[in-house]
């Protein structure tokens, strides 16, 4: 009997393997950098997939917000963007998760004025539904000034 | 599907996480190196929150020759999260420092992310940022 079933398990490891795809770093990057994209141009359709619903976001004041303060934020337009360039230094991948680490220059648009900000971020992200998610970024200001 | 037994292990494995994280704290004060050695990941990436970045060695170097002399701190978990072998930890910390022959009180705000193994916790990441009410210098 054991004879009859091991062929037959590895013709359907092909069809294991695609039903239940794994993230490796090339697609933990991706949806990094997507995640910085869709911030930049304010897409909180975009955001919404790529955001965890367990989302934790503290940004460099160390104050976090929940997911849905977070789309609220980049919808009204508190959160904007003029250019943000991530550096992504370093990825530790795990069976359902990885940990990004890297710097990311941003120019941000808050009450009329534009800050240069410098910053070290900590990302994790979940492998779920199919997708990486973002569930925490934490990160630390380098410098901040106004733009002269 | 996450069965029962999941559940107990990541019960488990959180107590683990918490008195870890207390230990680590402990031993940033009394600048015990063995300890430290044991808690932090041989990868960590600990950036302060006036943005130095420290690797394992120069972060436990720092403290056993004084560079870095954390008086107290008082740390506050704030949230624990388990994914997999994959833990952050978020939480606010009151920090004082000795700096030049005077100390200074931090009020943080800090995500570290821990891994599991070998049976164990070991920290391989710290960002921490000044809240708006610590002092600036």
């Amino acid at each position: 009997m054991r004879q009859r079933l091991l062929p037959l398990l590895f013709l359907c490891l092909p069809l294991i393997a695609l039903a239940s795809p794994r993230g490796d770093e090339t697609s933990a990057r991706a949806a990094l950098l997507a995640r910085f994209d869709a911030a930049l141009r304010a897409d909180v359709a975009a955001l919404d997939k790529l955001l965890a619903d367990d989302l934790e976001y503290c940004g460099v004041s160390a104050t976090c917000s929940t997911k849905t303060q977070y789309l609220e934020s980049v919808r009204s337009g508190t959160r904007k963007f003029r250019s943000l360039v991530p550096k992504v230094e370093r990825v530790t991948l795990f069976a359902d998760s990885a940990v990004l680490t890297g710097n990311v220059y941003a120019v941000s648009i808050g009450d009329g004025t534009e800050r240069n900000v410098d910053a070290y971020f900590l990302v994790v992200l979940a492998w779920r539904d199919g997708r990486w998610q973002m569930t925490n970024q934490s990160s630390t200001l380098l410098t901040a000034k106004p733009l002269t | 599907m996450v069965s029962s037994g999941s559940f107990a292990k990541d019960d488990a494995r959180e107590v683990l996480l918490r008195s870890a994280e207390k230990a680590r704290f402990a031993a940033q004060v009394d600048a015990d190196a063995r300890t430290l050695d044991q808690l932090l990941d041989d990868g960590l990436e600990y950036v302060h929150s006036n943005g130095e970045l420290d690797s394992k060695k120069s972060f436990i170097d720092s403290l056993t020759s004084g560079t870095r002399d954390y008086v107290s701190s008082e740390a506050s978990i704030e949230t624990v999260r388990i994914f997999g072998d994959v833990a952050v930890i978020r939480g606010k910390a009151k920090v004082t420092v000795a700096d030049k022959g005077q100390s200074r009180d931090l009020h943080i705000g800090y995500t570290d992310v821990w891994l599991w193994k070998n049976g164990g916790w070991k920290m391989t990441a710290w960002r921490s940022a000044r809240l708006p009410d610590s002092p600036v210098k």
